[in-house]
């Protein structure tokens, strides 16, 4: 597995918004990309609002930038960090970002057997807070399809 | 009805032995399915998306853009070139009609605007086995070219 493909891509996306739809119950939005960070497969389920389309892309691009998922950057901005060096360095990430950077929580990157980022999963739509069901989780259902 | 025209789409252009990008957005322009075939230009995924929002919001081909350049046409005067960074000349996204409204449009991009234009039509001839995606319009606007 040294690439992702579209046929790969699709088995996520597939996985991601079954999971969307009967278990979470939210429509959303699911983007996958490739390791340069360029959209393999954009979907966006029946009844998601239309944003999510291009914040799932944004959320997919920065897992795939930094190499760790989403939560991790959304992590960096807690309240508590502001102020500080980590939470600056993150507030200045932003606006060095050209507009692509987007640190909420739902992006994911893939890694092949060598540990080696092949692209990245990206969700929106799913309002967030709601115990397990979460963006990442449904990004972490595609994830899990593709390593099955 | 997406999916499947993204189906039909890339299995085509596996017949045909091309890599090519396909998008599909709704009434208002907005993305609701996006493909980029393994080995396709990281480029296309963008063009294909403006084509199809060009196609969706002005509900012509992207072929006619060009007519806002002729003062006989309505629009005439309209800026194709600064408007915003969405829009694009490039044949090859169409505009899909049920019952006189326009219910989404198609974005291709792969080789020639040509047959960008040929294989849209394709696979809209596929799933609705007519070309009803031309309006009446169209052929009179260029009935009007040839006669010039």
């Amino acid at each position: 597995m040294k690439e992702l493909t579209l046929e790969l891509a699709l088995k996520m996306l597939e996985a991601a918004e079954r999971w969307a739809r009967d278990i979470a119950g939210f429509p959303c939005s699911i983007a996958v990309v490739d390791k340069s960070g360029t959209v393999i497969a954009v979907h966006r389920m029946d009844g998601a609002a239309m944003a999510t389309t291009d914040i799932a892309i944004e959320k997919a691009w920065t897992a795939v930038a930094f190499k760790m998922p989403t939560l991790m950057g959304s992590r960096w901005l807690d309240p508590r960090n502001i102020g500080k060096l980590l939470g600056d360095h993150a507030m200045g990430m932003i606006g060095r970002g050209k507009g692509r950077l987007c640190f909420i929580p739902g992006g994911i990157p893939v890694t092949d057997e060598e540990n080696e980022v092949i692209g990245a999963i990206g969700c929106s739509g799913v309002p967030s807070g709601v115990g397990d069901i979460s963006d990442t989780t449904v990004s972490q259902a595609g994830v899990t399809a593709l390593y099955e | 009805m997406a999916k499947n025209l993204l189906k039909t789409g890339v299995k085509k252009a596996e017949e045909m032995g091309k890599r090519c990008s396909i998008a599909i957005v709704d009434d208002h322009g907005w993305l609701v399915a996006l493909h980029r075939m393994d080995g396709a230009p990281i480029p296309t995924a963008e063009i294909a998306r403006d084509k199809a929002w060009t196609a969706a919001t002005f509900r012509i081909s992207t072929s006619e853009v060009p007519r806002f350049g002729d003062s006989r046409m309505p629009g005439y005067g309209f800026n194709v070139q600064n408007w915003n960074e969405r829009l694009t000349t490039i044949p090859g996204g169409l505009p899909i009609w049920k019952d006189s409204h326009v219910i989404g449009a198609i974005g291709v991009c792969s080789q020639t605007p040509k047959e960008d234009v040929l294989f849209c039509q394709n696979i809209l001839k596929d799933i609705f086995g007519e070309e009803r995606y031309l309006k009446p319009k169209k052929r009179l606007a260029r009935r009007k070219y040839g006669r010039r």
